[in-house]
């Protein structure tokens, strides 16, 4: 009936929600981190 | 009577009467965004990151979102318990919430470590966070209207946060019929206005130059504006 | 002296092409595919409801029970206050009272629009017939105390089984109008004789969803599934499926005190939470908070493509 839950003090969490939080948490330095290599080099146009 | 090329030939439209409140509508209204700013296919040099993506992303999960849930509409709020193939839109409404909501955090993570409000968008993270709140808003009430277990216990739970404030004197969570309304009218309207507005104002101001891309100016008595720029405290 | 930085025009910068309709069309793609390998692989709850009837069947002892107290005047929703009666005056901010102020705009008298009316629908059941009319002519203060008695000797029994309490004139025809109400939520029709009330339509679930709230049984079901208040339960969703994480914030004040604890925590947490989100949205114009972007440097992985260039604008 109930899914798997993670304790630890106060906190009670899902694993299910607790992977979603850590995914998002990856994610975000993933797009932090990866380069963003865009094609079309020409600049200096305003 | 003047021709419609007579009077663009003679520049008339950019003068319009003052009393003519559609040419004045117009005219105010095509100033909301510089010319060529709807959509510009080039951006400045500094959009260079993957965190600009997640705008677009949240933008594409809600779409995914209205679709599957006018896809429930088709069939009705009680479709999905006896249909699979209603059962499987529900999944896909589901799931597109969660990632919108995924998307949407981490868009306002990338943009609170931007300090994506300086130069005058103030009003772009405002519009923002009311729509944050407001899909939460939105997803509860989706929640409300599932007709299953889930809906008792979380409208029996939520009555007692709602009532301790008044709000559910008016707005009864107990009342499916009034919930499914707000989840499928109401709020997604008010989702979809803040939405418009906000990528409005991301085309009217433009992406936010990086922090430190500033001039620098000293002033000794400027008070502190944030609508202008950025002071230091 | 203030030092005021002036955020340039981004339209004073060099740019370069970049397709944004594209990017979305791909953004969309994305995302659908996404949507439909989730919802392929992971599908999603749905839990049926407890039918008034099935609460009869599974925990019969605790309709009764609820009967019993809807009729003494001591459930929950009896209790409430507005916006549902007048019995209590609701929680409080200090001096602010909300939930009074609001007032009671969706009358419900326990007694009556939960058990008694739902009984006198019953036809055709003299002794039923009799148990009300019995109830009818006695005065309040005689209806409350056979009630309250009744119920008092039912939490003594044991499992509080109705059967175990030995039949008392004190109890007068409570007994008798909660086992009819216990068959009335068995037969299926309980639901109908709440929530129609005279019109043939139902869509208001108001009267069902406060009785069965008024039992412990929807509560016991709930806990068992981690979605209890002091479960962090209003993140949870049945089974392993993903709830709510956005509401992580809100439900983890009512697991610390001062809100653990207090009579008016939900009125508490609501402020609370409406004072953050207003700080959220006025971000831009608090000191010191909006200049933790600054502070804590992301930005300069985020734009290293930038701050790289030589000649950059400073």
């Amino acid at each position: 009936m109930a899914g798997h839950y993670v304790h630890w003090g106060v906190i009670q969490i899902s694993v299910t929600n607790l992977v979603i939080i850590l995914a998002m948490l990856v994610v975000f330095a993933l797009a932090i981190a990866v380069p963003f290599r865009h094609g079309d080099e020409d600049q200096d146009r305003p | 009577m003047t021709s419609v090329a007579g009077r663009t030939a003679a520049h008339e439209h950019e003068r319009p009467t003052r009393s003519n409140w559609t040419a004045r509508l117009r005219t105010r209204v095509g100033r909301t965004v510089p010319p060529g700013q709807l959509l510009p296919d080039r951006q400045p040099v500094y959009v260079n990151s993957w965190i600009y993506v997640f705008g677009a992303l949240t933008l594409a999960a809600l779409l995914i979102v209205l679709g599957t849930g006018a896809v429930l509409a088709l069939g009705g709020p009680t479709w999905w318990h006896t249909s699979s193939t209603g059962h499987f839109v529900n999944s896909l409404h589901l799931w597109s919430t969660e990632l919108f909501f995924a998307f949407m955090v981490i868009h306002l993570w990338g943009k609170f470590f931007m300090a994506a409000w300086r130069g005058r968008r103030a009003l772009t993270w405002i519009t923002g966070v009311i729509a944050f709140v407001g899909s939460i808003g939105t997803a509860f009430t989706g929640y409300l209207s599932q007709s299953n277990f889930d809906s008792q216990w979380i409208s029996a739970q939520a009555k007692d946060g709602l009532n301790s404030v008044g709000i559910g004197a008016w707005f009864n969570v107990l009342d499916p019929g009034q919930m499914l309304m707000w989840h499928i009218s109401l709020l997604p309207a008010a989702i979809g206005l803040l939405v418009v507005l906000h990528v409005i104002l991301v085309r009217r101001h433009g992406v936010v130059p990086p922090i430190d891309a500033e001039t620098t100016a000293e002033n000794a008595a400027i008070a502190e504006d944030p609508g202008d720029g950025e002071a230091s405290s | 002296m203030t030092v005021v930085r002036r955020t340039p025009d981004a339209h004073d910068f060099p740019t370069r092409s970049y397709d944004l309709v594209k990017e979305f069309v791909v953004a969309l793609i994305v995302v659908a595919v996404l949507t439909t390998v989730l919802a392929a692989v992971f599908s999603s709850p749905d839990e049926k409801p407890i039918t008034l009837s099935g609460w009869a069947r599974q925990a019969p002892n605790d309709v009764v029970a609820t009967a019993a107290g809807e009729l003494a005047g001591t459930t929950t929703s009896a209790e409430y206050g507005p916006p549902y009666n007048n019995a209590a005056s609701g929680q409080v901010l200090g001096p602010v009272e909300l939930q009074k102020w609001a007032g009671v705009r969706i009358p419900v008298d326990s007694a009556n629009d939960l058990v008694l009316t739902p009984l006198r629908g019953v036809g055709g059941d003299q002794e039923l017939t009799s148990a009300l009319a019995t109830w009818s002519s006695a005065s309040a203060s005689q209806q409350q105390e056979w009630a309250a008695t009744y119920a008092d000797a039912l939490a003594a029994a044991p499992d509080g089984n109705p059967a175990a309490v030995r039949a008392s004139a004190a109890f007068g025809p409570v007994p008798v109008l909660t086992a009819k109400f216990l068959q009335l939520a068995r037969s299926g029709g309980l639901e109908g004789a709440l929530d129609a009330h005279g019109n043939f339509y139902q869509g208001d679930a108001t009267r069902g969803l406060l009785l069965l709230s008024d039992g412990a049984y929807l509560e016991d079901q709930a806990r068992a599934r981690n979605l209890g208040g002091d479960q962090w339960g209003m993140m949870n969703e049945t089974g392993n499926y993903p709830g709510q994480p956005w509401m992580w914030l809100y439900t983890f004040w009512y697991q610390v005190k001062p809100f653990s604890t207090s009579d008016n925590a939900d009125a508490q947490v609501w402020a609370l939470m409406m004072v953050l989100t207003l700080a959220l949205a006025l971000v831009p114009f608090i000191p010191g908070i909006r200049s933790i972007p600054r502070w804590v440097g992301l930005h300069r992985l985020i734009w290293r493509d930038y701050y790289r260039r030589p000649g950059r604008s400073t």
